[in-house]
């Protein structure tokens, strides 16, 4: 980065535009959710890479056209792992850069504002009534422990199942833990480029957690997972404690025989989708499957899988903006786990359980949490 | 009032038309030094019939069209010469519609690339295969046929244009025609003789006389017996002189020179990559093949024999297997010359690439490249000449490649270094490839005038208004 930070500005001068962010290395299946849908060359981070060029160049104004260009990509990585050129890893923050830019310069999209203000308003991007802490008695939680069960907001929010497996799991396996007065982490901001807010909740965040006098934090959402470790950092938050997402603690308790998964039988065959907030933008791959091979359960896995795997279409803000285009994505990685048979789609995000379900038919294979799954065997 | 836009979104959808700035500006320019020019509208249609209505359109409107594929061409093929121009944007039309095993031919849309062309055949062709070229995988299979470009199996057959059997075209004027054996039907397009050859009315015209909306191409067995070798050689005479042996003796499908950059490269050099005094010039990836083992082993011993005689004069010429680059460089080298798209990654240090790139006569090669090398040095750019012997070396390719930040003073730089190496080739008569406008003008102005001329009554007469990529090749 350069001395104002501007990743764009560092890679001023890179990208050709070849195309190899469009496909799967030597597989040749898409990769770019939102190139593949828009068409446009300016819907593929090659054409959002010269967009952020130009803008910072000065070679372009800006002006509201810009906004779907900008706006209309998951942030999903993929394009990071199939480009091979030398800023093939910052592809991601120039175009976080350029949305911050963006929010600056013209106002952000609609959608994300309101969002912006939930979070300001109700700590969570939903506006729904912040109830958080109100777990602590419902669980019969301790008011401190060592870990912190980071819940998320769409965990908490919507997709309140997956809470519910993970307090289950956490307390079956007997982990000393509490939830704390948590804000929005900040990942639905920081994808849209609105960064105003996101210092503020973040500090909450820290404090609430040394509060609980926690040695670490487990999260069950991948964003969240994302945010605390990779982007506070950045931010100049130090979260003062280790931060784990649920598979790594499940692997840790597994591995451990804290946890042992019981026999079943007939044992269902199931499909992994890898968010890419916990795959491509952790690296973590390993931990669900080793997980997953510890269940009475076959896994079979899907065409794109792991670095490569197609994203269920809801990250960056995209579930907020675009719902047609990110639910036609969502349906591609249905098909394709349609293709290998499974009974159950399984992933450990709550915007890819969400989106996954939104794009499955009534009759398909359910999509649930691997904290669900484990929580059904043990 | 329906606007232009309108109008279009009528025929494609209006999704699919975009006048936005970002579209504007994204397609206005490409990784080459040429200049920008914007067009008004971006749209893409997705079947030929509506590349049709779009075409009817655009004359009822008079209305500039400029064919895009893929958009990798390395010649500012794609951006509008005159104002208010349409880009036609093909990508969506990326079907491979048919493989013929028996006639080995593949019938596909301009969105079809040579990753998926190759994909494909592997998957359900594996006894054959098409040919590929150093460019990006996602490069337009038929942009790079049309454009005559260079390929894996042209040191044996030629370039690319050889190997379309025959195509489909919305003319300037909106009919759809066809040319070659498919003129009988769709399951017959084996050749493109014994008939008037009107391929030739497509390939070199740069989108002038029609957009192409479907083309077969031929495919060739794949032989049994394979084996690769690099060759290092030094001097632009000696290496020429061998690489010309090696192509007369047929023993080659592909030899490929590098110069020795290229290769450094390859190997992960960082760039600039300099080159230092002592180090081969040029290093040249050549593939052998044979239907027996026998035959494959014979083509191995006249090659060792050949690159033997060679080094009374250069003792350090050295022939090595490739198995030993492979060991030395990574495993990824095998993917270089199994599919030398993949090395295109290499050609992607910053956002400018460009390339002087010609045809030229077996007599002039050594002298080209000689004069070319003082010419790329004295600009102060890496070394990255390419040269391949053509169809039998009937012909031979060299281009200098650049790849450079497109910052003012690059821009300028570069202009002037593609200039003096075009002056060059022109000298030596050497024929440039996907020529720029710049490039075409130069070209003009010592060829044959009759020439010229009768290539613009051809113009005139396929495109009365003047709609198809006006300014194109200087016309």
């Amino acid at each position: 980065m350069t001395s104002d930070g501007s990743v764009i500005e560092q890679w001023l001068h890179s990208c050709v535009r070849c195309s190899n962010c469009k496909y799967v290395f030597r597989e040749y299946f898409p990769s770019c959710p939102s190139g593949e849908y828009f068409g446009f060359e300016t819907y593929y981070a090659s054409g959002r890479i010269w967009l952020a060029q130009a803008l910072y160049k000065g070679e372009l104004e800006w002006e509201p056209s810009l906004l779907d260009p900008i706006f209309a990509c998951t942030t999903c990585g993929n394009c990071e792992v199939q480009c091979l050129a030398p800023h093939r890893e910052h592809i991601v923050d120039m175009i976080e850069e350029l949305r911050a830019r963006a929010v600056q310069e013209i106002g952000g999209l609609p959608s994300h504002i309101r969002f912006r203000e939930n979070v300001v308003q109700f700590h969570n991007p939903y506006g729904a009534e912040h109830h958080n802490r109100n777990l602590v008695e419902t669980h019969s939680l301790p008011l401190q422990a060592e870990t912190v069960y980071f819940v998320g907001c769409t965990s908490n929010y919507r997709e309140t199942q997956i809470r519910d497996a993970t307090i289950s799991v956490l307390k079956k396996a007997g982990v000393d833990f509490t939830v704390v007065d948590e804000y929005c982490c900040g990942s639905p901001l920081i994808r849209t480029g609105q960064l105003g807010p996101v210092n503020e909740a973040a500090q909450h965040n820290v404090d609430a957690i040394r509060d609980a006098g926690a040695k670490r934090v487990v999260t069950s959402c991948s964003g969240c997972y994302r945010t605390l470790v990779r982007d506070y950092p950045k931010l100049g938050i130090d979260l003062g404690v280790e931060a784990v997402h649920i598979t790594q603690l499940l692997k840790e308790l597994i591995d451990k025989g804290t946890i042992v998964p019981r026999p079943n039988e007939p044992r269902p065959i199931i499909t992994w989708h890898d968010p890419c907030h916990l795959g491509r933008h952790m690296g973590i791959y390993d931990e669900p499957r080793a997980v997953i091979s510890k269940l009475p359960v076959d896994l079979v896995e899907m065409e794109t899988t792991r670095e490569n795997a197609w994203c269920c279409g809801a990250g960056g803000g995209a579930k907020a903006a675009y719902k047609d285009w990110s639910v036609e994505t969502s349906k591609k990685r249905i098909e394709q786990a349609l293709r290998t048979g499974a009974e159950l789609i399984v992933t450990v995000c709550p915007f890819c359980t969400r989106n996954l379900r939104d794009g499955s038919s009534e009759d398909g294979p359910p999509v649930i949490d691997l904290t669900e799954l484990v929580d059904r065997f043990i | 009032m329906v606007s232009l836009k309108e109008k279009f979104g009528r025929i494609v959808g209006a999704d699919r038309v975009s006048d936005g700035a970002a579209e504007r500006y994204v397609y206005s320019r490409d990784m080459t030094e040429n200049p920008p020019h914007e067009p008004q509208l971006v749209v893409m249609p997705s079947t030929a019939e509506e590349v049709q209505q779009i075409v009817r359109l655009a004359n009822e409107e008079r209305v500039p069209l400029v064919p895009f594929a893929t958009g990798q061409s390395v010649g500012g093929l794609t951006i509008p010469q005159v104002d208010d121009a349409v880009i036609v944007d093909l990508k969506r039309m990326n079907k491979i519609l048919n493989v013929d095993e028996e006639g080995m031919y593949i019938v596909v849309e301009p969105g079809v690339t040579f990753g998926h062309v190759r994909k494909y055949l592997d998957e359900n062709h594996p006894s054959l295969r098409y040919t590929y070229p150093i460019s990006s995988p996602f490069t337009s299979v038929i942009a790079n046929a049309l454009l005559q470009g260079l390929c894996d199996l042209s040191t044996r057959y030629g370039a690319m244009a050889e190997f379309i059997n025959g195509l489909e075209a919305v003319l300037p004027t909106g009919e759809i025609v066809r040319v070659g054996s498919a003129i009988l039907g769709d399951d017959n397009w084996f050749g493109r003789f014994p008939l008037p050859d009107l391929v030739g009315l497509f390939t070199g015209w740069q989108g002038m006389t029609g957009i192409v909306t479907k083309m077969a191409l031929q495919l060739w067995p794949k032989k049994p017996f394979t084996r690769h070798f690099a060759l290092f050689t030094f001097g632009e005479f000696m290496t020429t002189d061998l690489l010309k042996q090696i192509a007369r003796g047929d023993l080659a499908e592909d030899a490929g020179a590098l110069s020795f950059s290229v290769v450094k490269a390859l190997i992960g050099m960082p760039a600039p990559i300099e080159a230092i005094e002592g180090e081969p010039d040029y290093g040249t990836f050549l593939t052998l093949s044979g239907i027996t083992s026998l035959e494959l082993d014979e083509k191995v011993r006249v090659l060792e024999r050949i690159v033997d005689r060679s080094k009374a004069e250069e003792p350090k010429n050295l022939l090595i297997p490739f198995e030993a680059v492979a060991r030395l460089m990574s495993e990824e080298a095998y993917g270089w010359v199994d599919f030398p798209s993949d090395s295109f990654k290499q050609l992607t240090e910053y956002d400018g690439l460009t390339w002087m790139g010609t045809y030229i006569h077996p007599k002039n090669w050594g002298e080209a490249l000689f004069k070319g090398r003082r010419i790329v040095e004295k600009y102060g750019y890496e070394l990255m000449a390419f040269l391949k012997p053509m169809k039998g070396m009937h012909f031979c390719e060299f281009k200098f490649i650049i790849r450079f930040p497109r910052d003012d003073e690059n821009l300028k730089k570069v202009r002037q270094c593609n200039n003096e190496l075009l002056d060059l080739a022109l000298d030596l008569k050497a024929i440039p490839y996907k020529t720029p406008v710049w490039s075409a003008r130069k070209l003009h102005e010592r060829a044959d005038p009759n020439f010229i001329e009768l290539v613009r009554r051809i113009r005139n007469l396929l495109d009365p208004n003047g709609i198809m990529n006006p300014g194109r090749w200087g016309l």
